[in-house]
């Protein structure tokens, strides 16, 4: 048991951190967020400096700093789904963009479905790896942080199998989870900086027991939530463990989300303000396979109904 | 980075394991029902631990010099998950070889050194701790009990507040105020009390946590030699301080309510519980709360295994603990139903046991302020 970085994730981290400094960050999320767009640059960046197979080059455990990381600087990439979602498939090109959805009767938004090569289709009983054409999604306007997409007809794919499915569930929900902790780590960071400039009553608002105890409550959550997704990525997503990091870090997602807005004030409404680039995006992430419900859910299933 | 557990701290699990089945009553779940305070289990704790002694594992993580076995931090963590979700059967005798025994270590002279830790490590002494006052609880650097120096001795007047452990204890840690010009933390000391020396009288308060847990202690004209001392004189913060710095998750609290929730989700299955999506979306919560609990205690550890110093993650740690303890307690109460009003029910006994978590060890106000101050680097007013 460890729980300081290695030489070799330190370097890592350092490396992920250089990149992302440079091709990054809240003003480069909100310059695509009005468009829109799609971050291909920062793919082909993290591409070229290696970082697209860390899941199976070095380790799972690797691959979730890095998804971190990228959360943490609001990258506009499904990098996060390919490093740890797409990477536990065997034997299957995978070109990003890539998006992951759930099967519905009537199709919903999906985050980066709008700009993606191809599409992981979980049901209950398959998961489908599709290729994408021309006019089988369509973009749709959203406020939550990600560029959106949604399936404009039927599509279908390669058949992987339940076992699969199963097994890339188990990613989705570690991935939810190491997102959540990137993101929920930098909107805290943002609010922790504004309260101690924020002035009011002749003092800076942080100073406040009032909001003192409410940020450190947020902070032992999103540590909380970072030691669990951290040890399920090493542990290699086992379905009970990344149950309850996903559990764990979605429920957070939600109290650091109404508290980082709350202690903004107005400001932080605002497009000039930072902390929308992430707040938003938590609400985002609370959405995905069967949300909060869900992941609590399939805790109980993996520790108690498999007897 | 890495989360296994090394394969010599895996095997000494179940060596413990196997140990436990062989040597605990078999009324031991009813035993543990009532409690580490009560009257069964202050007696009980002494043959226990006699057995862990012998075996070499009660104080495997003190210094061969003192008579251990220089065991690693998670050999010892190990021990008290063990321990803790069994339902501790070294009773309070877990404070004795946490942090008394290494603060005897730290600070004691040879004599105290030849007296006490023997005593500790054979698993045949109790303890109890006397820091709250009935004027300084949160607020404990404002503590009032004297000790003044007279002829060689210290003549010791005051009372205790809270105190657990005390009707069958030997010794009190105790903290007094031996200047009495001095204010706060300064002139503070710690002596380490006899509690059969007259004038110390034990009453016990009545509460709605259970039978023999809240004491007050009352010390009047209280005569102690002055080799009773511990540390310097005066310098008494320090010492608790120093002792206390990683106690405040010395027990593995999350490894108790692990059990618990298992035992719920039984109830549940049986009880056909599990299709009402309100208790699995509980108990999903609550089992996330154990094992985020877990992970943080562990990071503690981690940093006591590299000796680094003593940082807000304690806090963080022991926050999180309290949430889940709390979350269970009332999680049992909603599986069990009306049966839980019953007294010393399973669901009540757990109950009553969390209840005080947020309390115990520091409130969980001070804890936070600890987080706002030291680990997000909030500004004073």
């Amino acid at each position: 048991m460890d729980f300081e970085l290695n030489e070799d994730q330190q370097a890592i981290l350092e490396a992920v951190q250089r990149l992302l400094e440079q091709y990054a960050g809240p003003a480069r999320a909100i310059t695509l967020f009005n468009e829109q767009g799609y971050d291909h640059e920062l793919d082909q960046a993290l591409f070229e400096a290696g970082f697209m197979g860390i899941c199976h080059d070095v380790g799972s455990l690797e691959a979730a700093l890095v998804v971190e990381a990228i959360a943490g600087h609001a990258g506009v990439s499904s990098a996060t789904t390919e490093l740890l979602i797409a990477a536990s498939i065997n034997n299957k090109t995978i070109n990003g963009p890539i998006a992951v959805a759930v099967q519905t009767d009537k199709p919903v938004p999906v985050r980066y479905l709008a700009h993606a090569k191809q599409l992981l289709l979980l049901s209950n009983a398959d998961a489908k790896l599709i290729t994408l054409k021309s006019g089988d999604v369509e973009a749709i306007k959203s406020n939550f942080g990600y560029p959106m997409g949604r399936l404009a007809r039927a599509v279908g794919g390669e058949s992987l199998g339940k076992d699969v499915a199963e097994k890339l569930k188990c990613w989705w929900r570690l991935s939810l989870a190491i997102e959540a902790v990137g993101t929920m780590d930098a909107a805290l960071k943002h609010t922790v900086d504004y309260v101690k400039q924020r002035r009011q009553f002749g003092r800076a608002i942080g100073s406040f027991q009032a909001i003192q105890h409410r940020l450190s409550i947020c902070a032992i959550q999103v540590e909380g939530s970072r030691w669990l997704a951290r040890e399920a990525a090493y542990h290699n997503a086992q379905p009970e463990a990344v149950a309850n990091a996903a559990a764990f870090a979605l429920s957070a997602a939600d109290l650091i989300f109404t508290e980082t807005h709350q202690m903004s004030g107005a400001i932080g409404f605002t497009r000039e303000f930072n902390l929308h680039v992430w707040s938003m995006r938590l609400q985002a992430l609370r959405q995905e396979l069967g949300g909060l419900s869900g992941h609590r859910k399939a805790v109980v299933d993996a520790r108690w109904m498999k007897k | 980075m890495e989360f296994d557990w090394s394969p010599e701290d895996k095997s000494h699990r179940a060596e413990i394991k196997h140990f436990l089945k062989e040597v605990l009553p078999d009324n031991w779940d009813e035993m543990s029902s009532h409690g580490p305070g009560s009257d069964i289990q202050a007696h009980y704790s002494r043959e226990f631990c006699g057995k862990m002694a012998e075996k070499g594992w009660l104080t495997q993580h003190w210094p061969t010099e003192y008579g251990g076995r220089n065991a690693a931090p998670w050999r010892h963590a190990v021990v008290g998950e063990e321990m803790w979700a069994i339902g501790e059967p070294r009773g309070s005798q877990y404070m004795n070889v946490n942090w008394i025994g290494p603060a005897v270590m730290k600070y004691g002279s040879e004599k105290q050194k030849a007296l006490h830790l023997p005593l500790i490590s054979s698993g045949n002494v109790l303890w109890c701790q006397g820091f709250s006052e009935p004027e300084a609880g949160s607020d404990l650097a404002a503590l009032r009990t004297r000790a003044e120096k007279v002829d060689g001795h210290y003549i010791i007047n005051g009372s205790k507040i809270w105190t657990s452990y005390c009707r069958y204890a030997n010794y009190c840690f105790l903290l007094v105020r031996t200047d009495a010009s001095s204010k706060r933390h300064n002139g503070i000391s710690v002596l380490l009390v006899p509690m059969d020396t007259p004038g110390i009288v034990v009453r016990e308060i009545p509460s709605v946590v259970g039978d023999r847990y809240f004491h007050e202690v009352f010390f009047t004209d209280v005569k102690v030699p002055v080799d009773v001392l511990l540390g310097k004189e005066n310098e008494g913060w320090e010492v608790v301080n120093t002792a206390l710095q990683f106690e405040r998750i010395g027990a593995a609290r999350y490894a108790r309510a692990t059990v618990t929730l298992d035992k719920l989700a039984d109830v549940a299955r049986e009880r056909g519980m599990m299709d009402d999506p309100m208790i699995v979306d509980k108990l999903g919560e609550a089992r996330a709360l154990c094992e985020a609990a877990r992970v943080l205690v562990y990071k503690v550890i981690d940093l006591r295994a590299k000796d680094s110093p003593p940082t807000a993650d304690t806090q963080v740690a022991r926050v999180l603990s309290t949430q889940c303890d709390n979350a269970i307690g009332r999680l049992a109460l909603d599986i069990f139903g009306p049966e839980s009003l019953e007294y010393a029910s399973y669901a009540d006994a757990n109950f009553r046991l969390a209840m005080t978590a947020g309390v115990a060890v520091g409130a969980t106000e001070v804890q936070l302020n600890l987080i706002a101050s030291r680990f997000l680097n909030l500004p004073k007013e």
